[in-house]
């Protein structure tokens, strides 16, 4: 027999706030937190602005932040967010509940490696004249010299997940994905499963994620993925416009707890919302580029609503992926008339990254918790920067003003790099 | 023992049997190389040839020799090699083996009813491929870039695909193009856990019904120069360099760390009733899989995670023939294990540490150390397990050691541990055609 999941608990940390609360505002007063780099001098890098956590203090969230020190922020963004959350949920006391019973599911990033010592590794090996292979030999003697080994072992990708469940003192499954942009959503849906079939009670899942170091920034300046915008940022991230020239890095995390419906109504917790539907394909197309007619999509959108039990006209509110690439957002387009069709024109649908820029793996729980919190309050935050109608992108995306609609569902897509396209729909709860 | 709360997924669902192993490894390369390899005892952990090993503290790994991904990948996909990076490749080709060993071709399940779990992490970078830009870049006080000189001149010698060459989900996306594979497809990242963690979601949607085949995998190509600096630094590597194939020692008083290795271990996880509908061969069945956290590495964490494993599979202690260990030899690792076997086995089940023959794989180790003992059950035959000559009383298990011996129960359980307590125990079942 499955179970029903519902959300009892939601956490953030994002450019635009560090809490729902401050979130949902700035997202329904459509602030852009996007602005020029600061983290490190990326003045000469083709787009040199991003949407970053300012004024981030650890010590509000644990108890010994010096033990976290070493950690990166993959880590240090989870445990602020999955705080808030288990907070919330009333469970951040380790003696409440079967601990045992309660897991993690994290998608997240990889680790930034000590940059100076990299590029002195690099420039020492390298040969002195012209291009050829690298000194390995020598290579090794400048990292092992340079690098900081317990900052280098807190890099590795299981430490997020791993101290999310030894601080909250969470012992039951522990899992971490990392499907790109898919990832927070994909670990929801799949958190959500081990609930529905009895895995465990509580899933405190999510996704945390930063790439603005000079080694993600320079990666994603190299495949041109980004809007070069550079004379106006806050402008930059502009979905489903005709003049979208690529997607804003952001960073940060959110967490949510899942749980299942009768073990959260027996300790009578708040439930912000019930997980109803979650679709998960691969478009087997290609690396970086969505399927043209967004077969995936189709078909996760379609598996979600199935898993749900709805028709498409059940959905009030659409969160796109929206990551303001050309080629997003006219595939993301299609693949929502392929499965909405007529109602796909009478749908509202918007994207939180013109706002917030796109969180990687983070973006799909943030941009969940902004969609509860819509549904919750009934009122439908904006694509922002929405000037110029593109031809092939003729959707109702919500432009640039926050709308008050009363609904019961909402979707929320996400489509990661790699082909993984997820689905989640979240519905009001509701009693019997 | 606690009520039962999690059988229902294990009998009231749909079974779900291995039948494609692809394996690249320092022991060899697909399934008779490997057990041969195991049964003969043989290591694969030799002195680090792959890079000048002469600056590092710890000079030995498992390589995988004579590997070339041009020569096994995908004509189609040929062009795609310069995309990806040797942990990738070895992703991609132990894909394609796995398939070949389960008689699957591309088309032959439908698109939408095959899915992919593979363990994985970021790759480090290639040297070559950064290098110009790091010259380019160096500071005169040589403390680090000129940040400027980076993002200006320097980024023009970065090559356009570099970070795709890295990210962990390529494997998975390589394969589904190569196989046009649309259903689910995910990656797991949570280290030497990741191939256990892999394996139970690729059990959950198969028993869900999402799928009827899974592809299932790890793969990890540690022995790299930025890799080995890395890990010299905080990982216990084993200073044995005068005896590379005995210094891994797994439960061994006189343990001093471990070793990388490299290459991938995957696997066709599949319906039973899809595997009888082709009739396949069947390596054997995999029953359940738990995991959890053992905060503080003190055992009964593992301990709860192994007993939730059993009961998922409804199964008692004395079912089981023997615990396939992580077996990392490093000190406190392997007494945490130790720990975690003893307390509900006791210290007589046969522990089988096949890690010492080829090292750490990482995101690739679980389930390469699971095919150990996928191979033993069908074989019949439990290998010994290499350099365990002293026992520790910290390590309070019996290591099955020596010539290979009679497998005498149906079932073994895999045991994974990251060293912040994340557990995985993977219960399998010898296949018996009959039942």
């Amino acid at each position: 027999m499955r179970k029903r999941v519902v959300i009892t608990g939601m956490g953030v940390l994002t450019p635009l706030g560090a809490s729902v609360t401050d979130l949902f505002t700035s997202q329904i007063e459509g602030r852009s937190a996007v602005g020029p780099i600061t983290r490190f001098d990326a003045h000469t890098f083709p787009t040199n602005f991003a949407s970053e956590v300012k004024g981030f203090d650890l010590g509000k969230y644990v108890r010994d932040a010096t033990r976290y020190k070493n950690c990166g922020l993959n880590t240090q963004f989870a445990l602020a967010a999955g705080r808030q959350a288990i907070e919330d949920a009333g469970l951040l006391d380790a003696n409440v509940g079967d601990r045992s019973r309660m897991g993690v599911y994290l998608g997240s990033g990889e680790g930034s490696d000590e940059f100076p010592a990299l590029v002195r590794g690099l420039a020492h090996s390298a040969p002195k004249e012209g291009h050829g292979p690298c000194d390995t030999g020598e290579f090794t003697r400048v990292m092992l010299k340079w690098m900081d080994g317990p900052r280098e072992g807190e890099q590795e990708m299981y430490t997020p997940a791993g101290h999310l469940a030894t601080t909250f003192a969470l012992d039951g499954p522990n899992q971490a994905c990392q499907t790109a942009c898919a990832a927070s959503s994909q670990a929801i849906g799949e958190a959500t499963e081990m609930i529905r079939w009895g895995e465990a009670d509580v899933m405190v899942a999510g996704g945390s994620h930063s790439m603005i170091h000079p080694l993600g920034v320079s990666g994603f300046n190299r495949l041109t993925a980004l809007s070069q915008r550079n004379e106006s940022p806050r402008t930059a991230s502009r979905p489903f416009d005709l003049n979208r020239d690529g997607f804003v890095i952001g960073e940060g995390a959110g967490l949510v707890v899942l749980e299942e419906l009768e073990h959260a109504r027996a300790r009578k917790a708040t439930i912000y919302a019930e997980v109803t539907g979650y679709g998960t394909t691969a478009d087997a197309y290609r690396m970086t580029d969505p399927h043209p007619e967004g077969r995936g999509a189709i078909r996760a959108m379609a598996d979600a609503l199935r898993d749900a039990g709805l028709k498409p006209t059940d959905i009030g509110y659409i969160n796109a992926h929206g990551t303001s690439t050309q080629a997003n957002d006219s595939t993301e387009t299609a693949a929502i008339k392929g499965v909405f069709k007529d109602y796909a024109y009478k749908v509202p649908i918007s994207s939180s990254k013109s706002m917030l820029g796109h969180l990687i793996a983070a973006a799909g729980v943030v941009e969940l918790v902004i969609s509860i919190t819509a549904l919750r309050k009934g009122i439908i935050p904006p694509t922002i920067n929405y000037e110029t109608p593109d031809p092939v992108c003729d959707l109702d995306y919500v432009p640039n003003t926050a709308r008050e609609v009363r609904f019961h569902h909402v979707l929320s897509n996400s489509f990661g790099f790699g082909g993984q396209n997820i689905a989640l729909v979240a519905s009001r709860y509701l009693e019997g | 023992m606690r009520p039962n709360r999690v059988t229902d997924m294990a009998t009231n669902s749909r079974r779900t049997v291995l039948t494609g192993f692809g394996v690249i490894s320092p022991i060899g390369t697909g399934p008779d190389a490997v057990w041969q390899s195991l049964h003969a005892g043989t290591s694969g952990v030799h002195t680090i040839t792959r890079v000048n090993p002469a600056n590092l503290p710890s000079q030995m790994a498992g390589e995988v020799r004579d590997f070339s991904a041009k020569s096994l990948i995908d004509k189609s996909y040929r062009r795609t090699l310069n995309a990806m990076a040797r942990t990738v490749e070895f992703g991609v080709i132990g894909c394609q083996l796995a398939m070949q060993d389960a008689g699957l071709a591309k088309g032959m399940i439908p698109a939408e009813r095959i899915g992919i779990e593979f363990a994985s992490v970021m790759g480090a970078t290639d040297l070559d491929d950064l290098a110009p830009a790091a010259k380019i870049s160096l500071l005169p006080d040589e403390s680090g870039p000129n940040m400027a000189a980076w993002g200006g001149e320097g980024l023009t010698h970065v090559p356009p695909l570099w970070m795709l060459k890295y990210l962990p989900n390529m494997p998975a996306c390589h394969a589904s193009v190569i196989y046009d594979i649309q259903g689910p497809s995910n990656t797991q990242i949570p280290g030497d856990t990741a191939g256990g963690v892999a394996m139970a979601e690729a059990v959950r949607i198969l028993r869900r019904g999402a799928a009827d085949v899974m592809i299932v995998g790890g793969s990890e190509a540690k022995v790299h120069p930025l890799s080995l600096s890395r890990f010299n630094l905080f990982a216990q590597f084993s200073k044995h360099n005068d005896d590379p194939e005995g210094a891994i020692r797994p439960f061994d008083r006189d343990r001093d760390g471990t070793a990388p290795g490299e290459g991938t271990a995957t696997f066709i996880l599949e319906t039973l009733e899809s595997a009888r509908a082709r009739n396949a061969k069947i390596y054997g069945e995999v029953v359940a899989v738990a995991s959890g956290v053992d905060r503080g590495l003190t055992g009964p964490g593992l301990a709860r995670v192994i007993r939730n494993a059993l009961d998922m599979a409804g199964l008692t202690p004395s079912d089981i023939d023997h615990v396939n260990a992580h077996g990392t030899g490093t000190t406190r690792g392997d007494a945490f294990e130790a720990r975690g076997i003893a307390e509900v086995f006791g210290t007589h089940v046969p522990v089988f540490a096949p890690l010492s023959r080829f090292g750490n794989l990482g995101a690739g180790s679980a389930l390469m150390e699971l095919g150990c003992s996928v191979l033993a059950l069908q074989h019949g035959m439990l290998p010994g397990t290499l350099n365990h000559a002293n026992p520790d009383p910290a390590c309070p298990v019996y290591v099955h050691t020596g010539p290979a011996k009679p497998i005498t129960q149906p079932y073994a359980v895999k045991l994974s541990y990251t060293d912040l307590g994340q557990c995985t125990a993977v219960v399998i079942r010898k296949w018996n055609d009959d039942r």
